[in-house]
């Protein structure tokens, strides 16, 4: 009985979002429809209500933020806490930060620093695990007289947005032995693989999965899935 | 412990001489390139090592540091170049 | 005339990568006396840096932080640096570059003196090394013409 409603109501709900699909498709349409200059003036307003939703950090965050982390570097590095060199550490990281502030932090969305770091540390020994047991992979692939590789290029689309989530995604792949990254080009990865295994355990998508869970991407629904998964549900409720 | 610092030196150094192979015979300049910057890589574990041999590991460490910023910037210099060049 | 690279993950990683690597420039230059490095090394890595911005980045982006003028001005100003300390001290009574003298100005003991006068030298010699990195790389790139030259070089060219 229970089913039968929980049937019913995912059967409404995918009619809704087909709806809304159709509408979303018709509103497109009137909009191609408008002369160059409205449509213009329609892309520009869309655009200015995007980007105030997702307030960017000002150019002085961005600055005190990079002065900060320079200033730990140069902790690091010199050794000296007296207060001659730590004058000097301070006058250089002024200089460095202001020469280089919109280098290192051009795309962080505000408030998500401290979480994203504090995933990236957590995400570091997962990486090493997948790097050691893939070295042992290769090392047995290289090692065997007959040399069973079986070189292939995959390419997949990937999921994430910025372009620090897609630098990490390839510097992870290329790091793990087996795999390397070609080229990105428009969301589109190329890979070369050595072997139909390696291939295989990128196929599954688990690091881009964790990935996407360090920068905080990829977490919303998108429509197009949903939709695809009604048709899959219509077929199975057909054949009941 | 020197000697197994010596013994891991050493070691490396005959890798190098494996990859050096690939720098003489290789077919066409990629090849060179990519090995170059792998021989970079190792030169810059074995000054890691000789600093412990010779008991200053800190200051071994900021030539080691330098080593691998110019073999980085010297790596995509030359692609650079050679994709400018086609 | 090079233009910025179309590659994502080298133009990311240099420009994560530029301001630490101008640090660690600075770093060498100042500690000169305590580990290997000085004015000379810390320079070419200054200038090394300018070079991995011009290559992943074009040329604009290099033109609007560091201007070639700005760069000409920071080489002539760290010979002055350089000379003037040598000339103070020859001013204040020792010898050319003695910098002991350099006490009375500076209100410390002689050693500490000849400390900050080697590290003020250093300073200026690697401004100098850093423009003159940057001079020779953005003049043999640009085969020194510069953009707006361009039509001027093929009109010279083809006229004979």
């Amino acid at each position: 009985m229970e089913v039968t409603l929980f049937i019913h109501a995912a059967d409404d709900a995918f009619r809704i979002l087909e709806n809304a699909k159709v509408q979303a498709v018709g509103l497109l349409d009137t909009a191609t429809r408008l002369t160059s200059e409205t449509r213009w003036m329609e892309e520009k307003k869309v655009q200015g209500i995007l980007k105030g939703a997702q307030a960017t950090r000002s150019g002085f965050q961005n600055f005190v933020a990079t002065f900060v982390m320079l200033m730990g570097f140069w902790a690091l590095l010199s050794g000296k806490f007296d207060t001659f060199h730590l004058s000097l550490g301070v006058i250089c990281s002024v200089i460095v930060a202001y020469l280089s502030h919109d280098l290192l932090f051009a795309n962080v969305r505000v408030g998500d620093g401290r979480v994203i770091a504090q995933r990236f540390i957590r995400y570091i020994p997962w990486l090493l695990y997948e790097i050691v047991t893939a070295n042992f992979y290769v090392a047995y692939l290289a090692l065997s007289p007959k040399m069973p590789i079986d070189p292939q290029i995959i390419r997949f689309k990937t999921k994430l947005e910025s372009d620090i989530s897609w630098v990490t995604l390839a510097n992870s792949i290329t790091l793990t032995p087996g795999t390397i990254t070609i080229d990105i080009a428009d969301r589109e990865f190329m890979v070369h693989a050595l072997d139909r295994k390696v291939a295989g355990d990128l196929d599954t998508g688990e690091m881009e999965d964790r990935v996407a869970h360090i920068f905080m991407e990829a977490d919303h629904i998108y429509i197009q899935d949903v939709l695809d998964v009604s048709r899959i549900f219509a077929e199975l409720k057909r054949g009941m | 412990m020197n000697e197994f610092f010596v013994a891991v030196g050493l070691g490396l150094c005959i890798l190098v001489f494996l990859v050096l192979y690939r720098v003489i015979f290789g077919p066409g300049v990629f090849n060179r390139i990519a090995a170059i910057s792998a021989i970079g890589t190792k030169t810059l574990i074995i000054l890691l090592v000789l600093g412990y041999v010779y008991n200053r590991v800190d200051m071994f460490i900021d030539i080691s540091m330098v080593y691998a910023l110019l073999n980085f910037i010297g790596c995509i210099a030359a692609a650079k170049y050679l994709e400018m060049e086609r | 005339m090079i233009a910025s690279s179309d590659d994502i993950i080298i133009k990311t990683i240099a420009r994560i990568f530029v301001p630490f690597i101008q640090l660690y420039a600075l770093y060498v230059i100042m500690h000169g006396h305590y580990s290997p490095g000085g004015g000379f090394q810390g320079g070419v890595i200054l200038g090394a840096s300018m070079a991995l911005l011009l290559i992943t980045h074009g040329y604009d982006e290099v033109k609007r932080r560091l201007p070639e003028g700005v760069v000409m001005l920071l080489g002539s100003v760290g010979v002055l640096i350089y000379a003037g300390i040598g000339l103070t001290c020859l001013l204040l009574g020792g010898n050319y570059l003695d910098y002991s003298q350099l006490s009375v100005i500076l209100h410390v003991d002689p050693a500490h003196a000849r400390s900050l006068g080697i590290l003020g030298v250093e300073l200026g010699v690697g401004f100098t090394v850093m423009a003159i990195m940057y001079s020779i790389f953005f003049d043999i790139s640009t085969g020194g013409i510069l953009p707006g030259d361009e039509k001027r070089n093929e009109e010279l060219e083809n006229n004979g």
